[in-house]
């Protein structure tokens, strides 16, 4: 059940006026936290180059402002190469991390510049033997968690013991695999998984070289930093201690990456919608929300994340209602059995921690227009900025 | 201070300081930028591969041009795939022997471009009255080239991009047999054939595809300074093997005789390029 804070009228004024100005459903996405969920990843993880994955939030806006801070990022499809090429992010601060790719996906990554891949098994190994010249590979290590709501490890992932078998393989073809990577869950509850990860890739890196000669350079500990929906999470500087903390076991010479999404993104996006309907059915008033289930909502059902809402109301007394998207279909219930004062048509339902997962999912069902992306605070970009972005490759 | 990396390889790439750009488009699906450097002036990149530089390009089109025309000594009709930036066509211009050139172009606003921000490399060769050009895929026009155009070409030379990319088409068997058919006796193809060091997978295969059509192939090489890690190969195909080894003397009274003035190519350099290092000739031999 979706935690909803009552605040008073005039609490809504800001998002009242972007309604006038923008219209209902939006999406209001703010570059300041943005910066802020970078600069605290980053200070928790020192040393480790972030890249962003876009699939939680392919916004350029958001592309624009990790790309000023330094960010790399972790690309999965063509289209998303589309947006970064469009943003002018440059290619050498790019890795692809599907572990299962089309020869055409392969070939417009290497076109626009990005020559770092992940492979979990022998038939994509096999596909990059035309480009072996060109690409360096991490080979993607199975870590399964159970204790989170997505297990990242179920559908890809080699096991521990074929890592080594895989970076064998690969030698003999005359492909350079230069590390390893790993996903030890999306919003862990805990770091445990990654330290396990973390120590057991130690090992593989360490027998790897023991047992070839082979030197591996580089660990992806993936992503998997929890933002706080429902339940209390641990603040970020408690998760990665103990993940500091294996690293140092580590060769010294290895380089660290992580592949942030959930984390950055998540928080430095709210949405804004509007009750355009009601209906007293038995003792409960349903509110028709213009955004739901099908919209920016579609991380209730995909991303499995339950949002904290914001109504606004000076009334005391409340009622149960229920929380209901805008299209046909039964399943587009936002929040049911919940608790709240009155509501009227026009008035104003927040949701936080809308940034991950949400407008990435979201569809066209009913062709009910999407929410729409209104960005604040985008760091103003100078001429010296643009003039850089272009040259950026 | 602004630069631009190559992305060709992962582990190894070059780095250029960009003092101006003059022209950028990220549209298209695809990345293409002009800009300027000090060290070799004006610079065009395509999805992070250098195409070509003002100040090394003479290198690369006086290998593909003079090359071929003066082995074969009687050039009268030639046909440049791609191109675009003119550099080939003002090579072949020089020749007066020459009567015909047609230059197949798939983007009719690259030749645009280069001859408004590469205004060096082409040197007004498309004012020639000689030059045809056909905006087409070069890939297909060959195809359809026999049987719409009765003549043939004594010399094709393809001027592709990467085979990553658009120029994919311009690697394959059946534009290598479709070229042997637009060619006439004595015919000769040359094509720009990848930095051997960095990518030998590339002379083996181009050897493989060109064997069933032509009974002498071989690559001849010149090393070109932003086409980095060693020497270019430029693949040779063609079905009079004596055409691969005329003498120094001969290419010199040819050389004289077309009153041409180079600055990388000679009569000597003609002979020793078609000298390959062992690394490749051992690749050579074990591609079957």
């Amino acid at each position: 059940m979706n935690r909803i804070t009552v605040e008073s009228t005039d609490k809504a004024e800001f998002y009242q006026q972007m309604v006038s100005q923008y219209g209902s459903p939006l999406l209001i996405l703010d570059c300041d936290q943005l910066v802020k969920q970078f600069h605290a990843l980053s200070g928790a993880l020192p040393n480790i180059k972030l890249y962003y994955a876009i699939k939680a939030l392919p916004h350029p806006a958001a592309i624009q402002t990790l790309d000023a801070l330094g960010a790399g990022f972790d690309i999965a499809t063509t289209g998303e190469i589309e947006l970064l090429r469009t943003q002018g992010a440059r290619a050498r601060q790019t890795i692809h991390t599907h572990p299962i790719k089309r020869d055409d996906d392969i070939r417009n990554a290497l076109r626009f510049g990005c020559t770092t891949f992940v492979i979990d098994n022998i038939w994509e190994l096999e596909k990059f033997v035309d480009y072996r010249h060109r690409v360096g590979l991490l080979v993607r290590v199975s870590f399964p968690n159970p204790d989170t709501p997505i297990d990242l490890s179920r559908k890809f992932g080699c096991r521990e013991d074929e890592a080594s078998i895989l970076i064998h393989k690969a030698q003999s073809l005359g492909l350079h695999v230069k590390g390893l990577s790993f996903h030890a869950g999306s919003q862990c509850p805990d770091s445990a998984n990654h330290v396990h990860a973390i120590k057991q890739c130690t090992k593989i890196i360490n027998d790897v070289f023991k047992n070839s000669g082979k030197l591996l350079s580089v660990l992806d500990i993936g992503g998997g930093f929890p933002v706080e929906y429902m339940k209390k999470t641990m603040d970020i500087e408690s998760f990665c201690l103990p993940i500091r903390e294996a690293l140092k076991q580590l060769p010294e010479h290895i380089q660290i990456i992580a592949e942030p999404g959930r984390y950055l993104s998540a928080p430095a996006m709210k949405s804004v919608s509007s009750v355009m309907g009601k209906a007293k059915r038995g003792d409960t008033c349903w509110y028709y929300l213009d955004d739901g289930i099908y919209g920016s909502y579609s991380g209730q059902l995909f991303d499995h994340a339950t949002y904290p809402l914001t109504i606004f109301s000076d009334i005391k007394e409340t009622e149960q209602a229920v929380l209901a998207g805008p299209t046909c279909d039964s399943i587009d219930v936002i929040s049911e059995q919940i608790n709240i004062p009155p509501l009227s048509i026009g008035d104003i339902v927040v949701g936080h921690q809308m940034g991950a997962y949400t407008s990435a999912t979201s569809t066209h069902f009913n062709l009910f227009d999407k929410a729409k992306i209104v960005v604040i605070n985008q760091p103003v970009k100078s001429l010296e900025n643009i003039l850089q972005l272009n040259s950026k490759t | 201070m602004k630069s631009y990396t190559e992305t060709l390889y992962d582990s190894y790439g070059q780095e250029f300081a960009v003092d101006k750009v003059y022209f950028e488009n990220k549209t298209d699906h695809q990345h293409l930028i002009i800009f300027e450097n000090a060290k070799f002036g004006r610079v065009m990149a395509l999805d992070g591969i250098i195409q070509t530089t003002e100040a090394d390009e003479f290198i690369y089109h006086e290998m593909l041009t003079h090359v071929p025309l003066m082995a074969h000594g009687n050039v009268k009709r030639v046909l440049i795939i791609g191109g675009g930036d003119g550099g080939m066509l003002r090579e072949v211009c020089k020749h007066s022997s020459v009567e015909h050139i047609t230059q197949v172009e798939i983007d009719d606003q690259v030749v645009d471009m280069c001859k408004e921000y590469l205004p060096n490399h082409s040197g007004g060769a498309y004012e020639d009255p000689r030059v045809h050009i056909v905006i087409d895929d070069g890939a297909n026009f060959v195809r359809e080239c026999p049987e719409k155009y009765s003549e043939k070409f004594d010399v094709i030379i393809s001027d592709s991009t990467d085979p990553i990319g658009p120029g994919d088409v311009l690697f394959t068997s059946d534009f290598y047999e479709n070229c042997k058919k637009c060619l006439a006796e004595n015919g000769i193809l040359v094509t720009q054939n990848g930095v051997a060091y960095m990518q030998l997978d590339e002379v083996i295969t181009t050897a493989k595809r060109l064997q069933p059509y032509f009974s002498d192939q071989s690559f001849y090489s010149a090393a070109v300074p932003t086409y980095i890690g060693g020497i270019m190969t430029f693949a040779w195909a063609s079905d009079n093997s004596a055409l691969r080894t005329v003498t120094t003397e001969i290419i010199t009274q040819c050389f004289e005789a077309a009153n041409i003035k180079t600055r990388y190519y000679n009569p000597a350099i003609h002979v020793a390029s078609f000298a390959l290092p062992q690394y490749i000739l051992d690749a050579l031999a074990t591609k079957a």
